[in-house]
């Protein structure tokens, strides 16, 4: 069981909790295996270390900088509950952070079954079977011009009352988490969670798995597995050039792919963007070019 | 003269490394350079059986590296090419024998004595694939045209992109295709896997019965003419060796009297 995880922050960059290990010897390990995975990721990436209770002097302190060095990250501040470990960072030069480091988000599993009509077990067992029995995705196209010209129906209505001369209203922005931007493909076995929107401009090879609470958006070709609005946030979505993924999942809600056909061959990729969304309960999957 | 080390690695067992191995290197030894072939797979060792020297093994990795012997006492000469040398594994032990920093040293001694060393790494991503890649400068990924394995290759190949400073370079080899299979849409064609890897492609063998025999008899099918994976490797050999070699034509071969008539008169080159 991993006892690493990483969280982006919106203003102190991406946390790397160790928290959960207990000796120096896990808490290297994990390190090095989870930033040697993905070490393009890290470099110049401005980073903040949760040491939680670890007790370390300066030399064990100097073990763990250099493994970021070594990926070409230095963390910008590290939060750490031993007052040994904050005078051994101070003789580093370290930057202590202060306050409580971010959490990673609760899965709150207990909250989820509330989402099903009644908290009957039996509805549990329901959702797992339609996942292994039935083909939960569904294609639907989504007859996205009527939605627009209900928009400018309301537009020639306020034109009409001669709202239009007045100014504008500020559009309002709702409070947009942070959005995690990466501009590389994601091979087999690579994972990138965000507590936030993420953006991925390339591939998402089967193996990789993507994880946010906000929405996901993956330029180019989604064949893993995704996972957005982790924690509760149903209105997320999963949108890629080609959806042609192995499992995707909203919030508590899992859908796979077909069964067949399982891959298609005579190659020549046709892109047709797509996005995921929860309709009525389940995952939909509707074409995103709009006519 | 400081040689060149080459990892040949895969993630998933049984798509070619070895035979490749021993193919690559004795088609590279045919052209003149110095090769050393090196057996990262201890404990399930199989480059000798390959190469045809198993009865010839005294010395091998292990005990260099725990210095019981010179590695000059553990290089098996092969018994035609002379210039081409087996460092082999050892049977007796597992992957715990060696770590990365005694696989640097061996490779950093082996590199001032040969051209070329071909390093045969073991399957999986633990520690026999950690050392196998420590002294290594470049990779060779090989993968057959099946999703479980061009999903392990992916695999490997992320773990290669993370260590940039240390692998330069690595290309693909795509063993063992069907193009009947191909044309009918039963198996994954090249571009297929190309699309998936988005690597650079060095060379495509052709799934051989030849292979077979050869292993049997210790001859590599790169030091015999008239085999298909034979040519398939020797030119995948001259573009490790930096040759623009066009790739092989392995259209379903027409083997009537005529086609062979025809092939006859046909320039080499063409095949």
């Amino acid at each position: 069981m991993s006892k690493i995880a990483i969280i982006s922050q919106p203003d102190q960059g991406v946390l790397i909790d160790v928290s959960g290990c207990t000796t120096l010897r896990e808490a290297i390990e994990q390190l090095t295996s989870t930033l040697q995975v993905s070490s393009q990721f890290w470099k110049g990436t401005s980073i903040a270390l949760n040491l939680g209770q670890l007790e370390l002097n300066t030399s064990q302190v100097a073990q763990i900088l250099a493994i970021t060095k070594g990926v070409g990250a230095f963390p910008k501040q590290v939060f750490s509950k031993s007052g040994l470990t904050r005078t051994a960072l101070k003789d580093h030069g370290v930057p202590l952070g202060t306050g409580e480091p971010m959490g990673l988000p609760e899965i709150d599993f207990d909250r989820m079954t509330e989402h099903e009509l009644t908290q009957d077990e039996a509805q549990e067992q329901a959702v797992i079977d339609e996942v292994t029995s039935a083909v939960v995705y569904e294609h639907d196209e989504v007859d996205l011009s009527i939605e627009k010209a209900t928009e400018d129906d309301d537009f020639v209505t306020s034109e009409t009352e001669e709202e239009a001369t007045q100014e504008a209203p500020a559009v309002q922005l709702p409070p947009t988490p942070a959005v995690l931007y990466l501009r590389q493909n994601l091979r087999s076995g690579q994972t990138v969670s965000h507590k936030g929107h993420l953006v991925i401009v390339g591939d998402v090879n089967p193996g990789a798995e993507v994880m946010a609470e906000g929405d996901i958006t993956v330029w180019g070709v989604l064949r893993g597995m995704a996972h957005a609005g982790i924690g509760g946030n149903l209105d997320a979505e999963i949108r890629a050039l080609k959806l042609q993924p192995i499992q995707i999942r909203i919030g508590h809600a899992i859908a796979r792919s077909p069964d067949s056909p399982r891959v298609k061959f005579a190659s020549g990729i046709k892109f047709t963007p797509e996005t995921a969304r929860i309709v009525d309960g389940k995952i939909k999957i509707t074409c995103s070019s709009i006519d | 003269m400081s040689g060149r080390v080459i990892v040949i690695t895969s993630g998933k067992g049984g798509v070619g490394k070895t035979t490749a191995s021993a193919n690559i290197g004795v088609a590279l030894a045919n052209t003149g350079a110095s090769v050393a072939l090196v057996d990262m797979d201890i404990g399930l060792r199989n480059l000798d059986i390959l190469m045809g020297l198993e009865n010839r093994v005294v010395y091998n990795l292990v005990d260099v590296v725990e210095e019981r012997c010179k590695l000059r006492q553990a290089l098996v000469k092969d018994k035609r090419i002379p210039n081409l040398s087996l460092l082999p594994a050892a049977q007796t032990r597992d992957k715990t024998a060696v770590n990365s920093d005694q696989m640097k040293k061996l490779c950093a001694e082996l590199k001032e004595l040969f051209e070329f060393v071909i390093v045969d790494s073991p399957a999986g991503i633990e520690s026999g694939f950690q050392n196998a890649i420590a002294g290594a400068e470049e990779a060779i990924v090989i993968t057959t045209p099946e999703m479980s394995a061009v999903r392990d290759a992916d695999r490997i190949i992320g773990l290669l992109e993370a260590r940039k400073d240390e692998i330069q370079q690595y290309r693909l080899v795509v063993n063992r295709i069907r193009p009947q299979m191909v044309k009918n849409s039963d198996m994954m064609s090249v571009e297929d896997v190309l699309e998936i890897l988005s690597v650079k492609l060095l060379g495509v063998v052709p799934e051989d019965e030849e292979i077979i025999t050869s292993t049997n008899r210790g001859e590599p099918v790169s030091g015999t003419d008239n085999v298909r994976s034979g040519m398939a490797f020797r030119n995948i050999a001259r573009r490790v060796r930096g040759e623009d070699v066009p790739f092989m034509d392995l259209d379903v071969q027409n083997n009537g009297w005529m086609s062979r008539i025809v092939k006859f008169f046909s320039p080499a080159t063409r095949v």
